[in-house]
C-alpha cells in the first residue's frame, strides 16, 4: 500500500498546516461540514468548465475519474489516460494517478492512501482536496515573499486597509461580521456593494450580500453558508482561506496590475535603497576622509610644544584620539567597506551596473587614506614619548642651568664694583702689596670659576640643541655671564696691571725716598755738623790748633759748591717723587717713611750755614790773636813749673830714702826728717807764684801746656803729698818708737822685721812691676786725658795709685826705684813667717792672714805686718788682763754691777761699759750683773761662746 | 795659688756654750769668724773650721755687725743656734 502524506514535513507550513488539520478534525464536526460544503462548490466551480458536476464529495471522487478531470482543469495538464474499468483495483489505479500528479507539483501527502478514497474515507477526502486546494489555488498567492497563506491573509489586510471598520487580522473570526467579503468586493468593484449601508452589526446581511453579488456578478459560487459563520464561535480557517482564495483569483486582473506596481515598488525600492547606500556610501566616505583628512596633520604635526605640560596634554590628547576618536572610524571604515561590498552585491543580483564611488571617494582611496593615517599615526606615540623624555631632560638641564647661572651670578655680583675700585690710589706700599695677594687670591677664584662658565655654556649649548623652547632666554643669559665673564677678565687684568703699576710706582717712589733718606740724613748731618762746627767755641789751645781751624774752615768752604750740588741733588729726588705723584696720581698720604728731614728743613739748614760761615770767619779772626796771648801765658807757667816739679820730685825721693834705710836710730831719722820738714815749708812762695801764674791761664781758658808737663794739679798733688809724706814719714817714725816702747820690742827686732819685710818685698819684683805696670798704663790715659774738672770730681786718690801717677809723670821716687811697694804677696808673707821660725799649719796661716789682710787683697803692708808681728811677739793676752782688772773692780765676782762701775770709773767710760755689757746669765747672777768677761773680749774683737 | 770658697749653714742645739770663739767685726775692720774651737764642743761636731767666716747670726746678717754685736746676739740665743759660715782654704 502506498501511502501519502498531506504535507511535506521539510516545509514548516505544511506541516503545521497538517497539525492544526488534525487538531480540528479532532474537536470540532462543524468544520467538517463546512468544508465538505465549501470544497464542494469549489470544485463544482472548476468541473463544470468540463461541463460535469459532483453531488456527494465523498462518493463521487471514489473512482478517481472525477478527480483526475478535476486536476486536470485546473492545472491545464493532460493526467494519464484513466482506467476504464469499474473494479476497485481501477478505481485505486486513478486514484492513485491523481496523486502521483499531485507529488509530481512538489506536494508530499502524506498519510493520504488511495484506498480510503476509493473507500470514500471522508476525512482523507477533504484532506487531499485542501491540499489540492493549497497548491493550485492558494501557493501562488505570495505577497512581498510571505508565505501562501499569510500571503493572502496580507492581500486581504492591504484591500481592506481603506475600510475602518475592518480588521483582517485570520481566516477565521475576522470574516465573521462579513465586512470583510463586502470590503474586498467593494475595493475591486464599488459599484456592486453600496458598502455606506452596511452595517456591522448585521453580519447575516453583510454575509449574504456579499456572496450573492460574488455569485451573481462575479462568477463565484456560493462555498459558505451564512448561518454556519455565525452560527460558530469559530469559522472553518481552511473553508474560509478556500473562499476568499476565490475571491483572489477572481480580481486577478487588477491583481496583475497590482503585482506590476509591486514589481516596480521593488525595483524602486531597490534603487532607492542602492541609491541611499550609495549616498550613505558617498556621505561616509566623504566623511571619513574629511576626518582623516583633518586628523593626518595633527598626527604628522611633529612640532614640539614648548612645554612639558602642553607636550603632556599632546600625549592626553593622543590617547583620547586613540581611546574614542578612532575606534567609532574604525567601525565607520569597517562599515563603509562591508555596505560597499553589500551595495555592489545588490546591484549584481539585480542586475545593475557596478557602483562606482565619486572621484577620491573609492575604497582604495579611503584605503590609501587610511593606511596614511595610521602611517602618520605610527611613530606619533613615540615622538610624543620621545618628545615628552625630550623635554624631560630639557627641563632638567635648563633647571640645572638656571641654578648655576643663579650660583654664577651670585658669585659675580659685586666682583666688577670690586675690580674697578681705585683704591690702589690712595694706598700706602704695604696696602698694594696686600691688594695684590688679594688680587692673587681673587684671580686664583677666577680661575676655579672658569670651569663654572664652560659648564654654564655647555649647558646652554645643549639646551640648544636640543631645540629648547626657551632657548633665546637662556643664551640671552649665558651671554650676558659669558660677557660678563670677560669683562671679568678684562678687568682683572686691567686692575693687575693698575696694580703691579701701582706696585712699582710706590717701590719708586719708596726707592727716591729711600734714596732722599740715604742722602738727606748724611747731608743734613754734615749740615749739623757744619752748624755746629761753625758755631763751635774753638776749643783751642795752640796757635796750630787755630790756624788748623782755619785752614780746616777755609777747606770746609772750598767744599760748599759741592754741598750744593748735593741739596740740588737731594731737592731733585724731592721733586721726583713729587712729579711722579703728580703724574700718575698716585697716593702721596704716607710721608717718607725713611727720614723726618724735609726739604724746607734742608734749605732752612743751608741757609743757616751760608749764614754762620762770615760769622766764623770773623771767629777764627779772633781766635788767633788771642791764642797768641795764651801761648805766651803757658811759656810763662811752664818756666816755673819746671823747676818746682823736678824739685818735689828730689824731695820726695830723699824722704823715700831716709824711711827704707833706716840710718843710725829712730830718734836720729826723726830729726834728720824734721829738717827736712822746714826747707819744704821755706818752698811755698814759689808755689804761690805759680798758682798765679796759672791763675792767668785758667781766666784764659787754657788747659794744656805743651811746654811743661807739669799742670798745676800735679804740682799741688806733688806738694800736699810731699808735705803729707814727710808728715807720715815722721809719725811713722814716731809710732815705732811708740811700738818699740809699749811692746818692748827691741830696736833691733824691729830691724829684723823690717829687713825681713825688705827683704820679700823686694825678692817679688815680677809682682810689683806687673802691678806697677797696670796701675802705669791706668794713669798715663788718666793724666793726659783728663781735665781739671775731672781731677776735681776724683778728687781723693789712694796712695798707690797716686803714686803710679807720680811715676807716670816721672817722679822717680825711691822705694819705685829699688823695685819696691811697701807690700807682699801671700805666699812671701807665708814664706816670711816661715824664715822667722813660725811653723804653722794651713788653717793657722788662714787665720793669720786674715787678721793680717782683712780686705782679702792678696797682699800684706808693712804697718800691718808690723802689727801682727808686734802682737804676736808682745804679751798678747791683752783680754784676760782687761778682764782681770774688771775682776779687781768687781771685788772679785764674775760679774759687775753698774754702781760699781759708776763708783771706779769716769761717767763717760761707765756709761760706755753699762750701754754695751750683756747681763750676766751664770749661776751666781744677781739682778743687774753685768758681763764683764765677754766684754772684755769683744773689746779685742774676740769672744769665747 | 786658689782660692776656694763654700758656704754652709749649721743648726748648734742650745744651751750655751757653743764651743767656739768668735774673732772680728765691723769696729775692727775684720770680718766675723771662728778663732778657736774647743774640743768636742758642738761647733766642732758640728763641722766648722777654725777660719771660716760667720755670714749671719740666727739668720740676721752679719755684715754690719762690730764685734759686741755679733756677741750679744749670740749670747740672746736661748734655743738653737743657727750660723751661715763660709768656709776659707787657700792652696798654693
Amino acid at each position: 500500500m502506498e501511502h501519502h502524506h498531506l504535507y511535506d514535513g521539510g516545509e514548516n507550513d505544511y506541516m503545521q498546516q497538517e497539525d492544526d488539520w488534525d487538531r480540528d478534525l479532532l474537536l470540532d464536526p462543524a468544520w467538517e461540514k463546512q468544508q465538505r460544503k465549501t470544497f464542494t462548490a469549489w470544485c463544482n466551480s472548476h468541473l463544470r468548465k468540463a461541463g460535469t458536476q459532483i453531488e456527494n464529495i465523498e462518493e463521487d471522487f471514489r473512482d478517481g475519474l472525477k478527480l483526475m478531470l478535476l486536476l486536470e482543469v485546473i492545472s491545464g495538464e493532460r493526467l494519464a489516460k484513466p482506467e476504464r474499468g469499474k473494479m476497485r483495483v481501477h478505481k485505486i489505479s486513478n486514484v492513485n494517478k491523481a496523486l502521483n500528479f499531485i507529488a509530481s507539483k512538489g506536494v508530499k501527502l502524506v498519510s493520504i492512501g488511495a484506498e480510503e478514497i476509493v473507500d470514500g474515507n471522508a476525512k482523507m477526502t477533504l484532506g487531499m482536496i485542501w491540499t489540492i486546494i493549497l497548491r493550485f489555488a492558494i501557493q501562488d498567492i505570495s505577497v512581498e515573499e510571505t508565505s501562501a497563506k499569510e500571503g493572502l491573509l496580507l492581500w486581504c489586510q492591504r484591500k481592506t486597509a481603506p475600510y475602518k471598520n475592518v480588521n483582517i487580522q485570520n481566516f477565521h473570526i475576522s470574516w465573521k461580521d462579513g465586512l470583510g467579503f463586502c470590503a474586498l468586493i467593494h475595493r475591486h468593484r464599488p459599484e456592486l456593494i453600496d458598502y455606506g449601508k452596511l452595517r456591522k452589526d448585521d453580519p447575516m446581511t453583510n454575509l449574504n450580500t456579499a456572496f450573492d453579488v460574488a455569485e451573481k456578478y462575479l462568477d463565484i459560487p456560493k462555498m459558505l453558508d451564512a448561518e454556519d459563520i455565525v452560527g460558530t464561535a469559530r469559522p472553518d480557517e481552511k473553508a474560509i482561506m478556500t473562499y476568499v482564495s476565490s475571491f483572489y483569483h477572481a480580481f486577478s486582473g487588477a491583481q496583475k496590475a497590482e503585482t506590476a506596481a509591486n514589481r516596480i515598488c521593488k525595483v524602486l525600492a531597490v534603487n532607492q535603497e542602492n541609491e541611499q547606500l550609495m549616498e550613505d556610501y558617498e556621505r561616509l566616505a566623504s566623511d571619513l576622509l574629511e576626518w582623516i583628512r583633518r586628523t593626518i596633520p595633527w598626527l604628522e604635526n611633529r612640532v614640539p610644544e614648548s612645554t612639558m605640560h602642553a607636550m603632556q596634554q599632546k600625549l592626553e590628547d593622543f590617547r583620547g584620539y586613540r581611546r574614542q576618536h578612532k575606534p567609532p572610524k574604525v567601525q565607520e571604515k569597517c562599515q563603509l567597506e562591508i555596505n560597499f561590498n553589500t551595495l555592489q552585491t545588490k546591484l549584481r543580483l539585480s542586475n545593475r551596473p557596478a557602483f562606482m564611488p565619486s572621484e577620491g571617494r573609492m575604497v582604495s582611496d579611503i584605503s590609501n587614506a587610511w593606511g596614511a593615517l595610521e602611517g602618520a599615526e605610527k611613530g606619533y606615540e613615540e615622538w610624543l614619548l620621545n618628545e615628552i623624555r625630550r623635554l624631560e631632560r630639557l627641563d632638567h638641564l635648563a633647571e640645572k642651568f638656571r641654578q648655576k647661572a643663579a650660583i654664577h651670578e651670585a658669585w659675580t655680583e659685586g666682583k666688577e664694583g670690586m675690580l674697578t675700585k681705585k683704591d690702589y690710589e690712595v694706598a700706602s706700599l704695604s696696602d698694594i702689596k696686600a691688594l695684590l695677594k688679594k688680587h692673587e687670591a681673587f684671580e686664583s677664584d677666577l680661575a676655579a670659576h672658569q670651569d663654572r662658565v664652560e659648564q654654564i655654556a655647555a649647558i646652554a649649548q645643549e639646551l640648544n640643541e636640543l631645540e629648547y623652547y626657551d632657548s633665546p632666554s637662556v643664551n640671552a643669559r649665558c651671554q650676558k655671564i659669558c660677557d660678563q665673564w670677560d669683562s671679568l677678565g678684562a678687568m682683572t687684568q686691567k686692575r693687575s696691571e693698575a696694580l703691579q703699576k701701582t706696585e712699582k710706582l710706590l717701590e719708586t717712589i719708596d726707592q727716591l725716598y729711600l734714596e732722599f733718606a740715604k742722602r738727606a740724613a748724611p747731608f743734613n748731618n754734615w749740615m749739623e755738623g757744619a752748624m755746629e762746627d761753625l758755631q763751635d767755641t774753638f776749643i783751642v789751645h795752640t796757635i796750630e790748633e787755630i790756624q788748623g781751624l782755619s785752614t780746616a774752615h777755609e777747606q770746609f768752604k772750598a767744599t760748599l759748591p759741592e754741598a750744593d750740588k748735593e741739596r740740588q741733588a737731594i731737592l731733585g729726588i724731592h721733586n721726583e717723587i713729587a712729579k711722579i705723584v703728580q703724574t700718575y696720581h698716585v697716593n702721596m698720604a704716607g710721608t717718607n717713611p725713611y727720614t723726618t728731614i724735609n726739604p724746607q728743613e734742608i734749605n732752612a739748614k743751608w741757609d743757616k750755614v751760608r749764614q754762620l760761615v762770615p760769622q766764623r770767619d770773623q771767629a777764627l779772626i779772633e781766635e788767633h790773636a788771642r791764642q797768641q796771648n795764651n801761648e805766651r801765658l803757658r811759656r810763662q807757667f811752664a818756666s816755673q813749673a819746671n823747676i818746682i816739679g823736678p824739685w818735689i820730685q828730689t824731695k820726695m825721693e830723699e824722704i823715700g830714702r831716709i824711711s827704707i834705710e833706716m840710718h843710725g836710730t829712730l830718734e836720729d831719722q826723726l830729726t834728720h826728717l824734721r829738717q827736712y820738714e822746714k826747707s819744704i815749708v821755706n818752698y811755698k812762695p814759689k808755689i804761690d807764684q805759680l798758682e798765679g801764674d796759672h791763675q792767668q791761664i785758667q781766666e784764659a781758658l787754657i788747659f794744656d801746656n805743651k811746654h811743661t808737663n807739669y799742670t798745676m794739679e800735679h804740682i799741688r798733688v806733688g806738694w800736699e803729698q810731699l808735705l803729707t809724706t814727710i808728715a807720715r814719714t815722721i809719725n811713722e817714725i814716731e809710732n815705732q818708737i811708740l811700738t818699740r816702747d809699749a811692746k818692748g820690742i827691741s830696736q833691733e827686732q824691729l830691724s829684723e822685721f823690717r829687713a825681713s819685710f825688705n827683704h820679700f818685698d823686694r825678692v817679688s819684683t815680677a809682682h810689683s812691676n806687673t802691678l806697677h805696670s797696670a796701675q802705669s798704663k791706668q794713669h798715663d790715659v788718666c793724666a793726659c786725658s783728663r781735665t781739671r774738672t775731672s781731677w776735681d770730681h776724683s778728687g781723693t786718690l789712694g796712695a798707690e795709685e797716686f803714686k803710679a801717677c807720680l811715676i807716670s809723670l816721672g817722679f822717680d821716687i825711691a822705694n819705685d826705684a829699688q823695685k819696691r811697694t811697701g807690700m807682699m804677696d801671700g805666699e812671701d808673707f807665708h814664706t816670711c813667717l816661715i824664715s822667722m821660725g813660725y811653723n804653722m799649719g794651713e788653717a793657722e796661716f788662714a787665720r793669720i792672714m786674715s787678721i793680717v789682710d782683712p780686705n782679702r787683697l792678696g797682699v800684706v803692708t808693712f804697718q800691718a805686718f808690723i802689727d801682727f808681728m808686734s802682737r804676736e811677739t808682745a804679751d798678747t793676752d791683752t783680754a784676760d788682763q782687761v778682764m782681770a782688772s774688771f775682776k779687781v773692780l768687781a771685788g772679785d765676782k764674775n760679774y759687775i754691777l753698774a754702781e760699781e762701775l759708776r763708783r771706779e770709773l769716769p761717767p763717760d767710760q761707765a756709761e760706755y761699759c753699762i750701754a754695751r755689757m750683756a747681763p750676766y746669765t751664770g749661776p751666781d747672777a744677781v739682778p743687774g750683773a753685768l758681763d764683764y768677761m765677754s766684754f772684755s773680749t769683744a773689746l779685742y774683737g774676740e769672744s769665747d761662746l | 795659688g786658689s782660692r776656694t770658697m763654700s758656704t754652709y749653714t749649721v743648726e748648734l742645739l742650745g744651751p750655751a756654750p757653743w764651743g767656739f770663739r768668735l774673732q772680728g767685726g765691723k769696729d775692727f775692720n775684720m770680718p766675723l769668724a771662728i778663732s778657736r774651737l774647743t774640743d768636742i764642743g758642738k761647733a766642732a761636731k758640728a763641722g766648722v773650721g777654725v777660719g771660716d767666716l760667720v755670714l749671719s747670726i740666727d739668720r740676721v746678717n752679719t755684715e754690719e755687725m762690730n764685734h759686741l754685736e755679733a756677741q750679744n746676739k749670740i749670747k740672746a740665743c736661748t734655743g738653737n743656734l743657727h750660723l751661715t759660715l763660709q768656709s776659707v782654704s787657700l792652696y798654693y
